[in-house]
């Protein structure tokens, strides 16, 4: 992200600096400022759903989902840490709501809890493409941000949303049991996919 | 379906609230507890948010971002993606606080209800930052099966684009 960061930065720059260097403050504090408003909206629809959130998690609905998501959740990662489960549920029941940020915190715990299980190589690998895939049922950011923006039907994209996310997070899900299987017998050929994916990606990271 | 979706929010308000009444919560202390953690959340995404934008409008000011998009136009179009969905389409594998910088300003500029907006969303919506998850989520844990991992979200990603884009179209 650095290196994209300052190679497009810098391209920008040269190009303005050639044909129009007076509009170079202006593109830059009306960014500033559109994301001063993207704030905003975002503290309201962060506001509402994470005191719904904090509602779940002290009225015990957060624990039921846990334990109601456990034996799906054993098989899928071939663990049976309690601890590790009950941070992948909360991060899933989050993620499900679309708050990705709230998830962030649960999905650290889980990914090092997963970590140290026997089948770390594979739970950590479907772990990461479950989140990579995205599990969102109602885009709330989504919504807010269409709302704001005075949309003639804001909720008009939650069933493609749902219909693409499901699509992405079960090909994922079937590809990872595919080729990075439960048993450790894949190390060579994991290691053959990092040498070649580190050749095609260090510049994008 | 959209009015389904305009009742269900209100309905999961209604049971959860009910719920803990039953469970003898006290509801009012407990949500502005939650409340409460929505400003630190923004304030640790807002540098982030306010960097993209910044770089999202010099890229627009400078013009490069056309000279992107027609290169990449091609492409797209042969999938069946607007090729001014370019720059979302590459924003948000990398931050999904970019990726919304760069979503409000397409809705801005086509319109919260046109096609192409509607299918900005469906691409913001239904993707995941790959790139950032595994940065954080994995940050010092070396798992050799997490290069495939990525290649298999990406892939996934790819997939979800033209099907979000199909959907968008037909529905």
């Amino acid at each position: 992200m650095n290196t994209l960061f300052v190679i497009v930065f810098l391209a920008c720059a040269a190009l303005l600096f050639v044909s129009a260097p007076e509009n170079f403050l202006t593109a830059l504090l009306d960014g500033a400022s559109k994301s001063a408003t993207l704030c905003c909206s975002l503290i309201a629809t962060y506001a509402v759903w994470l005191g719904l959130m904090r509602v779940w998690e002290d009225c015990g609905i957060a624990r039921k989902t846990s334990r109601l998501l456990k034996p799906a959740l054993k098989r899928l990662f071939q663990t049976d840490d309690n601890a590790a489960i009950d941070a992948i549920s909360m991060n899933i029941s989050v993620n499900l709501l679309g708050i990705s940020g709230a998830a962030t915190p649960y999905g650290i715990t889980a990914a090092k809890l997963l970590d140290k299980t026997p089948q770390a190589e594979y739970a950590s690998a479907m772990f990461f493409v479950l989140n990579a895939t995205s599990l969102q049922i109602l885009p709330t950011s989504l919504i807010a941000v269409r709302v704001a923006l005075h949309s003639a039907a804001p909720n008009d994209i939650v069933l493609p949303i749902l219909l693409t996310s499901a699509l992405s997070t079960v090909l994922g899900v079937i590809l990872t049991r595919i080729f990075i299987k439960p048993v450790q017998s894949h190390k060579v050929s994991a290691a053959k996919k990092q040498t070649e994916f580190f050749k095609t990606h260090r510049a994008g990271i | 379906m959209t009015h389904f979706f305009s009742l269900l929010i209100p309905l999961i308000f209604f049971l959860s609230f009910g719920y803990a009444l039953f469970k003898k919560v006290k509801v009012y202390d407990s949500f502005t507890e939650g409340v409460k953690g929505a400003i630190p959340l923004v304030v640790s995404v807002f540098p982030y948010i306010a960097s993209v934008t910044m770089l999202s409008k010099l890229l627009q000011a400078s013009g490069l971002e056309n000279y992107i998009s027609h290169f990449l136009a091609p492409t797209f179009d042969k999938i069946g993606v607007p090729e001014e969905l370019a720059p979302l389409v590459l924003v948000k594998p990398l931050s999904g606080s970019g990726a919304l910088a760069v979503l409000s300003e397409l809705l801005e500029r086509y319109g919260v209800d046109s096609y192409i907006a509607r299918c900005a969303c469906v691409v913001y919506g239904s993707s995941e930052t790959i790139f950032y998850i595994g940065a954080v989520y994995f940050a010092g844990l070396k798992r050799k099966s997490l290069p495939a991992a990525i290649l298999i979200a990406l892939f996934s990603y790819l997939v979800s684009i033209i099907f979000g884009c199909f959907l968008c179209r037909i529905m």
